[in-house]
């Protein structure tokens, strides 16, 4: 089935319009991020004329935690919410990182505001650090709202200590993945006792008001991204598994047919969050590039079999309704500022840049594509990409052990032998953490600026 | 794609948040800048919660909050208006709420603050009925008396 050069051709001519690169938003948002809190500590300075002693520091700072771990909980929630300024434009491998580091930051604020919070009330009450048990069992019973929000703290802290590095390896990742979506949960309960309890609410109304505004927004995002959106996007579309294909033992692609593919917007170097509505698959969904152009009527995703649910894929049979949420992804022919292009891929890092080698516009002669895999076996969709590469004009390389087992040498020396104007070139990578980072090395060893090498990496 | 250092990472957001903390807590004063240092005269308007200001020309009005008090039905915190040495308002910028306690706090605070200008001393009469949030209350305008000097 030829899912390649029509749609190629026709893809190009589109796109052959003139170069400019979109700037990544993210300074701008962290600019912003940085403002708010600024406000929000501004809040606790306006309120408090005067800190007098000790008891008083120990409070203060509590509240001081407290109001900055309020503020940041809603901007962690935020970042999952799925918002496509974020997902398409900073990217949604760099969102779920600073997703991650946030969240453990705001857990660890949350932990200091309760015990400085605790520890002063115990003090103001006549009691010493040792009583901090009771002053916490006391307050929780005397003061409004605190027994949710003890509930909900608990359950943050549980959250926070399956996803500790070791511990969390041990779960398996559907588990952990459900157990996080508590997470809204927590968030929920706690809310209530910072707008009752909180000294700085109390005393100034416009505070009050600002933080239903901040969490009522993200409340709002966070239902239309993340269930009504796709719900539509579903329906209106209605993808179903049309055929499962064997490219290489181990390597499998999926089409996906539906209707008006097209109007969902996604460029070649995006995925999806796929869902396959079959046995066994129904509660996980994985992410995975399109390996090809987008057409209005069918998709592909083309999968290396390593988990057990990338392994069940080979089962689906045609018929099986999909569910689809996105498209996502910032590695797109957007980021690129050269007319010149090398796209790099490692195993089956192979998909996304199988679909930008297809659609990136460029004469002959402009676009290259570096293939590393361990042998020749390995490179799947290779008649693909050579068929491309013979109508376009652009070059093939590939990278794969040596019979003995030797690995390629893929350094800034040899990059520079085969690209001599590497440093002129705008280079798109994809493939495993070690491999990318060597590249990257290579590449920055080359000659090429950080800004024009793109990637895309999920791990955290 | 620069190498991550995770540990250096969590150091460097430790320090800075507990030094911007401790920074923070060391900007601002013991005690109420704008209240007046010398003592309060309890020559007030029985009843009144707010006074007419006297002849002389003020130092300039400051407010003072108390610690907040914890009571078995919520946090009691009084804030003093405080001119020329004199208590002129006494509010309550907490006190219970929910339950019986909305009640309670809507008979029990507004005498409490008549008593506090009245007074001019945290030594003022329970409400009869409320001696919790009594109880509370003068605890935090003892507290809100002390930083205003007096």
């Amino acid at each position: 089935m030829t899912t390649t050069l029509a749609g190629g051709r026709a893809a190009r001519r589109q796109t052959m319009r003139r170069i400019r690169p979109r700037r990544s938003p993210a300074t701008v948002l962290l600019l912003a991020v940085w403002a708010g809190a600024a406000g929000v500590l501004y809040l606790w300075w306006h309120n408090t004329p005067s800190v007098a002693d000790d008891n008083s520091k120990i409070l203060n700072a509590g509240r001081i935690t407290g109001l900055l771990a309020g503020y940041l909980m809603a901007l962690v929630v935020l970042q999952m919410a799925r918002v496509p300024a974020l997902e398409r434009r900073v990217g949604s491998d760099r969102v779920a990182r600073w997703h991650a580091m946030s969240g453990r930051y705001t857990v660890c604020l949350v932990l200091a505001h309760v015990f400085l919070t605790m520890w002063g009330y115990a003090l103001q009450a006549g009691r010493s650090l040792g009583d901090i048990v009771q002053q916490t069992i006391d307050s929780v019973n005397q003061l409004p709202d605190m027994g949710k929000a003890a509930i909900g703290t608990g359950l943050l802290f549980f959250i926070g200590l399956i996803s500790v590095g070791g511990i969390r390896k041990l779960i398996p990742y559907d588990t952990w993945y459900h157990v996080h979506l508590l997470t809204y949960a927590a968030v929920f309960l706690t809310f209530w006792h910072q707008i009752s309890t909180g000294n700085d609410f109390a005393v100034e109304p416009t505070a009050k008001t600002f933080w239903y505004v901040l969490y009522g927004a993200v409340t709002a995002l966070v239902l239309w991204y993340r269930i009504l959106s796709p719900i539509r996007l579903n329906f209106r579309h209605r993808m179903r598994v049309e055929a499962v294909i064997e490219e290489t033992p181990g390597i499998v692609s999926v089409l996906i047919s539906g209707r008006k593919l097209h109007r969902m917007g996604a460029q070649a170097g995006q995925f999806f969050r796929w869902r396959f509505l079959a046995p066994g698959m129904r509660f996980s969904s994985h992410p995975y590039s399109l390996s090809a152009a987008p057409r209005p009527d069918m998709l592909r995703i083309t999968v290396k079999a390593i988990g057990d649910h990338s392994a069940r894929l080979r089962e689906l049979t045609p018929g099986t309704k999909v569910w689809a949420e996105g498209p996502y992804g910032a590695l797109t022919a957007q980021r690129r500022s050269r007319g010149k292009v090398l796209l790099v891929a490692g195993g089956v890092g192979i998909t996304p840049m199988r679909a930008l080698f297809e659609t990136l516009p460029g004469a002959s002669g402009d676009i290259t594509l570096l293939y590393r895999a361990n042998t020749t076996q390995d490179l799947a969709l290779w008649d693909e990409l050579a068929a491309i590469a013979n109508d376009r004009g652009a070059r093939l390389m590939y990278a794969v052990n040596s019979p003995d087992g030797e690995r390629p040498d893929i350094s800034a020396e040899r990059l520079r032998q085969k690209l001599p104007d590497i440093d002129n070139h705008d280079v798109f990578m994809c493939g495993p953490p070690g491999f990318a980072q060597s590249v990257y090395e290579a590449l920055r060893g080359a000659g090429v600026p950080a800004r024009r090498i793109h990637h895309e990496s999920f791990e955290m | 794609m620069r190498k991550s250092h995770p540990i250096r990472r969590v150091v460097l957001a430790t320090a800075a948040t507990v030094s911007g903390v401790v920074l923070l807590l060391s900007l601002k004063p013991a005690s109420d800048p704008g209240a007046a240092a010398a003592g309060v005269v309890p020559q007030q308007t029985v009843g009144a919660q707010e006074s007419p200001q006297g002849g002389a020309a003020a130092t300039g009005t400051g407010t003072v909050d108390g610690n907040p008090a914890q009571t078995e039905y919520g946090i009691v915190q009084v804030r003093l208006t405080v001119s020329n040495g004199k208590i002129t308002k006494a509010e309550a910028v907490q006190a219970p709420k929910g339950g019986t306690s909305d009640q309670k706090t809507a008979l029990a605070i507004p005498k409490l603050n008549q008593e506090a200008v009245a007074k001019g001393t945290a030594d003022i009469d329970s409400v009869s009925g409320a001696s919790y949030t009594s109880g509370g209350y003068k605890q935090s305008l003892q507290s809100a008396l002390d930083q205003a000097g007096g």
